[in-house]
């Protein structure tokens, strides 16, 4: 290897390699003959003409050359005539860091598309891997898998959190439903179902728990969800940690085999269904005795065996269907969501290229938690986007989760009207309940009316996920609501509308958050405005308060939940807003 | 014919043949010490598939243009692709006519069907230079060991055309220069890309394997122009 010093970290991730190769991986490091009939499958390649360092081919050959150099024969004597190359610097490590995490979204597109049968998906997470065994990954990355390795739940929900919206769902479902209505059972032992979710269910969409809790319920499903391990997702599928996805993995069957439950069902999200369905037991070297399938094939099943009716007429929006990478390509999940679709929808427009061949919605693999690439996330979007486009559609729908993010930041990216939905809200919404319990003219009352009725609160965050979940919590205590996705945009709705109150993201697109409230505070007309920043950046806080202007009338970190939430913002405009002023502005 | 031509054809390839066949027994044994990563999880997807249908799709793939997006819209290339692999099976057969069953080639018709095959393989070895030289995505993905395989591949077809009709005529330098080169093939492929026939049954028999278990291969898709059908 000639006298070039090795970093330490070079030197442990070419020793790590060694140990992860297996005879797949191998093989496919080996095949690949360059012949270029996978490039045109990448979606980052079409949306960057002219740019061969997108093309698989070439981020493959990144992770080949050190796996040529250090284990290959040719690579070994003739290193220069097969382009193998070894690791030396940490920069080094940092390029190949842009380039597996960056640049591709593990979507096994290319794969596919190999006549070789080459699964460059497969060896760049074990490069992700080797990588993050180094400590070399995205910050997002590292936070994420911090969360799951210690919490136990990939955006940090603490139990008592989990509990708590799962019991504030059961208090709706039973307001609405009449008060002996099942709501949601917590670790009910030997039943038939044990339902496991995805965290961002608790923190962004409560919905979509609620809607599965009705579906169960109204199917007559001996069922439970678990108080603890009941994360499905698996950020090890991204990390390329195997060691994290393993243990995630373990923990959530561990609790199905505690809780004697005869089938796992696992809601709508891509990942989580590939990682626990299939590849968490290969990690977890653990066999399991119990049944795991997708809630997408149990509400089909439900309605098969006329367990629950539902009436398509109720959905009559024009609804396409994003197939999820790891649904589709990686467990053959696409004919049943066509099915269910089918069943609870009049107009399904199907979208091309579909199934195994769908395009990624370019939030895979983990890339909604990787900021700094959302540049070149969103430019390969475009691809999606004109998939979306093509189908004259106005919701698409997908049974992921990480597609939902991906697919709400590449609408509103590139202007496109369409909203996203899951599988479970379409069911949900097209049931037909035959006991109908009437709700009380009051409770309606009481929830229009709402505490905060009367006021207009703009919330401005780059989360479409967060502007979601506030706005819901504030719309559903009465207020009327305004989004702002960047600090432009905050700038120009304030000014246009006056709001009663701004909540203000720091770290957003345009202007910043800090420049956004140094303009409000220095704008004669706007600086009494009650600002609540809301960040998930608490390090810049000092930043807020630096400044030679008022500070701001509350200040909450991320993650927040709805009780937080409210109560910061009662607790700022009640004082400044007294109730008649609150009369005159109804 | 000249005792270097005789040795050529003969002592050579016999050599060069015996010297490949360890090195492919070497770098398989290299190969099989890896572990292969096990499959714990039941199948998923269709029940219309299993492992089985799914290694068989895999290792049919080469003959099906229509199974992947990449061969099903490109297809001039997929013909190129037959076309320079008909070539070189052709070519190596020759290798073995001309020295072991000369007699076959008396046949006009066999040696005009030869001709034409290997003809096609060189224009097609021709524009694949042209492709790879001239295209930045493949200049970005070629390694000089796939500039000068694909190189030699073509001028050994070139050699290998004029070598059908196994005539000494005009000289022997065309049969003795294909026979080199033939031999310094067999040498050279086990440490080039062009072994890459040896990894062509692993690498698809363990993709169609794990595909087949989870009910991707073999691959269902509905046309565009078939907007009518859906799956119930």
């Amino acid at each position: 290897m000639g006298n070039k010093s090795r970093s330490y970290k070079a030197e442990k991730v070419i020793q790590g390699m060694g140990r992860k190769l297996n005879r797949q991986m191998v093989g496919s490091l080996l095949a690949c003959v360059h012949c270029g009939n996978c490039t045109d499958s990448c979606h980052y390649v079409l949306a960057n003409p002219g740019d061969p360092t997108y093309a698989p081919a070439y981020k493959a050959d990144q992770v080949r050359r050190f796996f040529k150099r250090h284990y290959d024969w040719t690579g070994r004597v003739l290193p220069w005539w097969v382009k193998a190359k070894s690791l030396y610097t940490d920069e080094e490590l940092e390029e190949l860091k842009d380039t597996v995490f960056g640049k591709c979204t593990n979507c096994r597109r290319c794969t596919l598309n190999c006549p070789m049968g080459v699964d460059y998906a497969t060896f760049n997470r074990m490069t992700r891997g080797l990588l993050v065994s180094v400590g070399i990954m995205p910050e997002g990355v590292a936070v994420v898998s911090k969360d799951q390795w210690e919490i136990g739940n990939q955006m940090g929900v603490l139990k008592e959190d989990y509990l708590e919206t799962l019991e504030w769902l059961t208090e709706e479902l039973q307001a609405e439903h009449g008060a002996d209505y099942p709501g949601i059972p917590i670790d009910k032992m030997d039943t038939d179902v044990v339902y496991s979710i995805n965290p961002r269910e608790v923190k962004y969409d409560p919905r979509t728990i609620s809607d599965a809790a009705l579906i169960f319920n109204e199917a007559g499903e001996n069922w439970t969800m678990p108080s603890e391990g009941w994360d499905m997702t698996n950020f090890g599928l991204f990390s390329g940690d195997d060691d994290l996805g393993g243990a995630v993995a373990r923990r959530l069957y561990e609790k199905v085999a505690e809780l004697r439950g005869k089938t796992l069902v696992i809601s709508e999200c891509g990942h989580g269904y590939r990682s626990t369905r299939c590849e968490g037991q290969n990690w977890a070297k653990w066999d399991i005795n119990f049944e795991m399938e997708s809630s997408v094939i149990t509400m089909l099943r439900y309605i098969k065996e006329g367990r629950i009716k539902v009436d398509k007429s109720k959905n009559t929006e024009p609804v396409t269907f994003h197939d999820s990478c790891n649904n589709a390509r990686s467990c053959g999940l696409f004919d049943e969501p066509r099915e269910l679709l089918n069943l609870v929808c009049s107009d399904f427009r199907e979208m091309y290229p579909n199934r195994s061949e769908n395009y990624c919605c370019t939030g895979g693999g983990g890339a909604m938690s990787m900021s700094e690439y959302t540049p070149q996330r969103l430019k390969s979007a475009k691809i999606k986007a004109d998939q979306l486009r093509a189908t004259g559609a106005t919701a698409v729908v997908t049974s992921c989760h990480n597609c939902v993010d991906g697919l709400t930041d590449l609408i509103k990216h590139y202007k496109l009207n369409m909203k996203v939905t899951q599988l479970v809200n379409l069911v949900a919404n097209a049931l037909v309940i035959e006991k109908e319990v009437a709700v009380p003219a009051e409770v309606v009352t009481a929830a229009a009316e709402g505490e905060l009725a009367g006021y207009r609160i703009l919330v401005a965050d780059d989360e479409p996920d967060f502007v979601t979940y506030a706005a819901t919590v504030l719309e559903d205590h009465g207020a009327v609501v305004l989004r702002a996705y960047d600090g432009d945009e905050t700038l120009e709705i304030a000014r246009r509308e006056k709001p009663h109150l701004l909540t203000l993201d720091i770290k957003m697109p345009g202007k910043s958050g800090i420049e956004v409230f140094e303009s409000i505070r220095n704008d004669p007309e706007l600086k009494t405005m009650p600002i609540c920043i809301i960040t998930g950046k608490p390090e810049l806080r000092k930043l807020i308060y630096e400044r030679a202007v008022l500070p701001p009338e509350g200040y909450v970190d991320k993650p927040i939940d709805e009780e937080r939430l409210l109560r910061n913002i009662k607790k700022i405009l009640k004082p400044v807003h007294k109730d008649e002023e609150i009369e005159s502005r109804k | 014919m000249s005792d270097f031509l005789h040795f050529s054809e003969h002592t050579l390839q016999e050599v060069a043949l015996s010297f490949m066949a360890l090195v492919y027994i070497t770098r398989l044994i290299w190969l099989l010490h890896f572990a292969a990563g096990r499959e714990r999880q039941a199948p998923t997807g269709s029940k219309d598939t299993n492992p089985t249908k799914g290694f068989i799709y895999s290792w049919a793939n080469i003959a099906m243009p229509w199974a992947m997006e990449s061969t099903r819209t490109k297809f001039f290339l997929y013909l190129q692709f037959v076309s320079f692999h008909l070539g070189v099976t052709a070519a190596i057969a020759l290798s073995f006519v001309i020295p072991y069953a000369p007699s076959l080639l008396d046949s006009p018709a066999l040696v005009i069907l030869l001709q034409t095959i290997i003809g096609l393989a060189f224009i097609v070895g021709v524009m694949r230079i042209i492709r790879r030289v001239a295209g930045p995505y493949m200049r970005a993905i070629s390694s000089p060991d796939d500039y000068f395989s694909l190189l030699l591949l073509t001028v050994w077809f070139a050699f290998a055309f004029l070598s059908v009709p196994n005539s000494t005529a005009g000289g022997e330098w065309h049969l003795i220069i294909y026979f080199i080169l033939t031999a310094f093939f067999l040498a050279y492929v086990p440490f080039s890309k062009i072994s890459h026939y040896l990894y062509y049954p692993f690498t698809r028999y363990y993709l169609g394997k794990t595909m087949g278990r989870r009910g991707v291969y073999p691959v269902r898709r509905i046309p565009r122009s078939d907007t009518t059908r859906t799956v119930q």
